[in-house]
């Protein structure tokens, strides 16, 4: 009785110690499940605090504050524009907007000796002190600043400039449209570049290469080339295409084709990707019917992974949107307010557009830069998304 | 698909080859990263009030400026380099050599560089003398040179304040740095020429120290500025036109019994400022259009006047004098001869 | 009309119409009733590639003797001499053209050749990075021993930027270039990077891929991935505007003293741009460890999260240290991130929060500051590219026999 008593208490404490390893077992699935979630939602976390803090820091910029002031064209205003108004108000109004008067005066004499009323553009202190930001106003100005917003004469609008400008050394006329200009110009060659030598490349390694040490070495290169820094072909763009070929300095060319090696490895190797999915019976199919290699190769085969290359050249193109380092090396961080107009013609691009106001000193700049960035982030989230849709779409399962 | 991706194809084409060459519309500007702001503002007033395209403003520094520009006159050169020094006598004798003989030399103003701190604290009086003891990597003591042994100002005279020495100063790539070097440490450690002269050629003495008490800091940093308003005890090293842009935050410190304003500072009574000049490439007045026209507005009294335009931007104007003399050897293109380096 | 452009439309214009000759050569009366061994567009492409193709061949080669200044043409005779290269062509391509010229082998021929020249442009583009370091950093290295260099502990350039602001010889204090602070600063970055990237690429990686329904994996992959789409120069003005304050100021809170250029903020944000390299590449690897592992593991009792921790990703293994070594090649050449939030103070030490600078950062700043090209201090960005580009491609190399040895071991 007692020995089976014994036993089952053995058993059952046996059984309660199974359990309870079993518990800290599921206890630490449980746990461990927990991290891996909470890792993903971390990252999660960070990309929405992320977005939250550029969009916090940008939107105001979406809005720019205008004065309804009297602007008189006359000779002294023709001489010295910041006479065009009240004194008080000189340094209040944007001086993009009054240093134009002259001109207008020029080319519409008859403007001269009349006044008009009209919404000017305020100078960024006054934007600054309107949207409740760190200003240099006097406390004067301040005091005339909230008599006009009381007579109606201050309105926060939709800052069009932003868009229509080029660089500005005043925050309130600054606007992205010579960097916007510039970022396509330099896609244009980069594309134009990288995009037949990858996929001729890609085409030549996956269909045609036979399999010696040249193959291989090449099929090194190209990974390699992913992973070198961004930087150094900054370096390859200064030394080959600048010194060495004599190419203009800053110029979209130069940062085109820098780009363009680099964006070079992420094409070739999604168009092999791409490439390798198309099973041989469509290769075979066509070599059957008397095509020759290249024919079934250019002909049947790569027209089907159209969508599998285009994917690739979006990311790639993505990415050299967003690339600022190699570009500073080349020259394309200079004061360029006008959009280019040839390739060969000085340019700068939307993210060195942001490195430049980042480092601006003046303090109405940081809200223009978070603008820019969200704008940036806008393209390229749409070209990504382009791309994923694109894979997910036309993606041809086999 | 075929047929768009032909014609996609061919427009490329016709686009690459529009695009490329086309003589040059802009003038084109490099040089000196301390003349760049003003250059730069210049350009866009020039670009916003006349039919001319803005000029193209890059900072590369005086010395890259200078190399640009002497590389010869053409399509491929710039037109003007901006330069926070006098242009030496190599350099212009590499220009000479390259066919760059006729370069008129315009003075634009001066550059002070000022000694900030938070604007809450009480006046900061400091000497050349304190600066460079507070800098500098090996100081005389006792008529022997020792390395910096000073923690705090008061260490160095007990007349300034008790707060330990912290100095956010321009990197070694940056002008301003480069003023640092000769207003002040080349000029305080003359005075000690018989020590500094075994380590330092004729004494131009100008080691900073590492020690953690001098930071190099970005020259156009809103970091530093947060910096000194939080830490009231540090100091900052800025071009004066930083200083003016925050004045709400932080303030200059008194050099030599002189503040830094624009009076003391063109008046050459504020001891750390220096001039600044460009160069313009006479051969290419009249082939670059609006070359002319360009430096003709940089001279006006509206831009380097006394209530010009780069007053606000942070340059000190030069005095009335001087101005008019500028503006006349524009007008004549005034070359600049192998005896003016002599 | 500048020459360039003169030369491309003229080619380009000479090709169609030899294209079009070539073609309507092919229905001249005399080949009427003989079959011709290609289709008419070959013949047309073969007329078009021998008018092109001499015309290259002559602006390229004058534009090689001119790059390396041997000779300069001038464009009043080059362009004359290609066009009538080109007719020469056109007219060699016409008498050849016959029934039983086999057109298209010809045509073939020339793409494979068109291939082989693109996949040959990797290959340039390496050596290109090769020769535009390598040159200055040797001259570079003939001023400062290459062992000074590699195990120095000061970085001090000053009198170098003498030189090159163009008052050389005013002293005579020698220029310190020991590259040590920078890449301790790099390796302090990375470090920081690798402790926030590594943890969490690699628990989202395994959630993905073990626990995450298909539905969810679709959506969080492409989330994930916005973090390596999102351009390195913003991720540095977040690190400047609105990490760094906030580690200064919870330092200060913490009692300690922060730089406002302090390593910990750029690390943290570098750190969060990697983890979806580490990610999506774990991913990979973890989804390529065979199925039966898994049921066998399953089949034994253990739990999900056991056989993870004791099966997959021993078996994984090889292929996330090479996940990780590519992460470090990545943040070890970074630049935007540093350059805008990282100081430029050389400096010593194992204290994240003090400011320190890197490779990267000293290479912009010594190519866009104020000097001369050819200073020292110019030449030594050079110097630091060369040794960044050793320990990238050495990192790369690694990681990429380790992960080949992966795929032999379950493919």
């Amino acid at each position: 009785m007692s020995r089976e008593h014994a036993r089952s208490g053995i058993l059952r404490s046996r059984k309660d110690e199974e359990m309870k390893l079993l518990g800290k077992r599921h206890r630490h699935e449980r746990r461990f499940r927990a991290y891996s979630i909470t890792a993903l939602l971390l990252a999660c976390t960070f990309l929405v605090l992320f977005f939250g803090d550029m969009i916090h820091k940008g939107y105001k910029s979406m809005r720019q504050t205008f004065l309804r002031v009297e602007i008189s064209y006359n000779e002294e205003s023709k001489a010295s524009p910041l006479y065009a108004v009240d004194d008080d108000l000189s340094y209040l109004v944007s001086r993009g907007r009054l240093r134009t008067i002259p001109r207008e005066i020029k080319q519409n004499p008859r403007l001269l000796n009349t006044t008009n009323t009209e919404w000017a553009v305020a100078s960024a202190d006054v934007d600054q002190y309107v949207k409740g930001a760190a200003n240099r106003l006097r406390p004067r100005e301040k005091k005339l600043i909230d008599r006009m917003k009381e007579e109606g004469n201050v309105q926060l609008r939709f800052n069009r400039g932003f868009f229509t400008n080029g660089d500005s050394k005043l925050p309130e006329i600054a606007g992205i449209k010579a960097a916007a200009v510039g970022t396509l110009y330099v896609i244009f060659v980069t594309i134009l570049v990288s995009f037949p030598i990858g996929v001729l490349s890609a085409v030549y390694l996956e269909e045609f290469a036979p399999d010696n040490w040249l193959t291989r070495t090449i099929e090194v290169n190209i990974n390699n080339l992913a992973a070198i820094p961004s930087i150094l072909f900054g370096l390859l763009g200064l030394a080959i295409f600048i010194n060495f070929m004599g190419m203009p300095r800053s110029s979209a060319l130069v940062g085109g084709l820098t780009l363009s090696l680099m964006t070079l490895p992420v094409i070739i190797i999604s168009t092999r990707v791409a490439l390798k999915a198309v099973p041989d019976s469509i290769r075979q199919g066509a070599l059957a019917l008397g095509a020759s290699k290249v024919q079934a190769v250019f002909q049947q085969v790569l027209p089907q992974c159209i969508p599998g290359v285009l994917t690739g050249t979006i990311i790639g193109m993505a990415r050299a949107m967003g690339e600022t380092a190699p570009l500073i090396i080349v020259g394309m961080i200079a004061y360029i307010p006008e959009p280019p107009t040839t390739l060969g013609s000085a340019a700068t691009v939307l993210p060195a557009q942001i490195f430049t106001w980042s480092s601006a000193s003046l303090r109405a700049f940081s809200e223009r830069t978070a603008a820019a960035i969200l704008v940036l982030l806008a393209i390229l989230l749409v070209l990504n998304a382009a791309a994923i849709v694109m894979r997910n779409k036309f993606e041809k399962r086999w | 698909m075929k047929k768009t991706g032909k014609t996609m194809a061919v427009m490329a084409c016709v686009g690459l080859v529009a695009g490329l060459g086309q003589a040059r519309e802009q003038i084109r500007i490099v040089g000196s990263s301390t003349v760049y702001p003003f250059s730069s503002a210049v350009a866009e007033e020039f670009g916003a009030t006349t039919e001319f395209p803005t000029p193209v403003v890059e900072s590369t520094g005086s010395g890259g400026g200078h190399k640009l520009f002497s590389q010869g006159v053409g399509d491929n050169t710039p037109d003007i380099t901006n330069s926070s020094r006098k242009m030496k006598k190599s350099e212009f004798e590499a220009n000479v050599k390259n066919g760059v003989g006729s370069i008129t030399e315009v003075v634009i103003g001066y550059d002070g560089i000022a000694i900030a701190h938070n604007v809450d604290n009480d006046e900061l009086t400091l000497s050349i003398d304190d600066l460079f003891r507070a800098v500098a990597a090996l100081v005389p003591v006792d008529g022997e040179l020792v390395a910096n042994p000073y923690e705090k100002w008061s260490d160095i005279n007990p007349a300034l304040p008790d707060t330990a020495i912290l100095i956010y100063g321009p990197p070694t790539t940056s002008g301003t740095r480069d003023a640092f070097h000769e207003l002040v440490m080349h000029k305080a450690a003359k005075k000690y020429k018989e020590l500094y002269e075994p380590i330092a050629k004729k004494g131009e003495y100008q080691a900073i120290r590492d020690d953690g008490a001098y930071v190099d800091a970005g020259e156009n940093d809103n970091l530093i500025v947060q910096k000194l308003e939080k830490e009231s005890h540090a100091i900052g090293i800025f071009g004066y036109s930083f200083l003016e842009e925050n004045g709400d935050r932080i303030q200059g410190a008194v050099i030599e019994g002189v503040s830094p304003e624009p009076a003391t500072i063109s008046s050459g009574e504020y001891p750390i400022s220096r001039s600044l000049y460009f160069y313009v490439k006479n051969a290419h007045l009249g082939v670059i259009p609006g070359l002319k026209e360009y430096v003709d507005l940089f001279v006006s009294e509206q831009m380097i006047g006394d209530r010009g335009y780069l007053k606000r931007v942070g340059l000190v104007p030069l005095p009335a004098d001087q101005r008019a003399e500028v503006r006349k050897n524009v007008a004549e293109a005034k070359a600049l001869t192998a005896a003016d380096f002599e | 009309m500048p020459p360039a452009v003169t030369a491309l439309t003229g080619m380009l214009l000479m090709g169609v119409i030899a294209f079009a000759i070539g073609r309507r050569r092919c229905a001249h009366p005399r080949f009427e009733g003989r079959p011709f061994h290609s289709t008419q567009a070959y013949y047309g492409w073969y007329a078009a590639l021998w008018t092109v193709l001499p015309a290259v061949g002559i602006y390229f080669t004058a534009y090689i003797l001119f790059l390396c200044r041997v000779y300069a043409v001038s464009a009043a005779t080059l362009i004359p001499a290609a066009t009538a290269a080109s007719a020469l062509g056109l007219f060699r391509a016409y008498v050849g053209i016959r029934p039983e010229l086999r057109a298209r082998n010809a045509v073939e021929q020339t793409i494979m050749a068109g291939l082989l020249i693109a996949s040959f442009v990797s290959i340039l583009t390496t050596l290109g990075i090769v020769v535009s370091v390598v040159f200055e950093a040797m001259t570079f290295f003939k001023q400062v021993p290459f062992f000074e260099f590699l195990t120095g502990t000061k970085w001090n350039p000053d009198t170098a930027f003498l030189i090159g602001a163009g008052r050389e010889g005013e002293q005579a204090l020698k220029p310190q270039f020991g590259s040590v602070p920078l890449f301790a600063g790099t390796f302090m970055i990375t470090l920081i990077a690798m402790c926030v990237s590594i943890p969490i690429g690699l628990f989202s990686a395994i959630f993905m891929s073990e626990y995450a329904s298909p539905g969810l994996r679709r959506v969080a992959k492409p989330v994930l991935e916005i973090l390596a789409g999102i351009p390195t120069v913003v991720y540095g003005f977040f690190a400047a505007i609105t990490v760094s304050p906030l580690i200064v100021a919870w330092a200060e809170k913490l009692g300690f003293q922060a730089d406002s250029t302090n390593a910990l903020s750029p690390g943290l944000v570098m750190g969060i741009m990697i983890i979806p390299f580490v990610s999506s590449l774990s991913d990979d690897v973890i989804t390529a460890v065979p199925n039966s592992m898994r049921e066998g593991a399953f089949a034994l009792g253990a739990t999900k999260s056991e056989t993870i921790k004791k099966v997959l990703l021993p078996a994984a293994l090889p292929g996330i240290v090479s996940a990780f070594l590519l992460a470090v090649s990545r943040a070890v050449g970074e630049t935007m991130i540093v350059v805008m939030a990282a100081g430029l103070r050389a400096n010593l030490t194992a204290n994240p929060l003090e400011g320190m600078t890197t490779v990267t950062v000293r290479i912009v700043d010594a190519l866009t500051g104020d000097q001369a090209f050819d200073s020292l201090e110019t030449l030594s960005a050079f110097a630091l590219g060369f040794v960044l580009l050793l320990v990238t491609l050495v990192l790369n190399i690694i990681s990429a026999v380790v992960i080949r040895k992966f795929h032999e071991k379950y493919e």
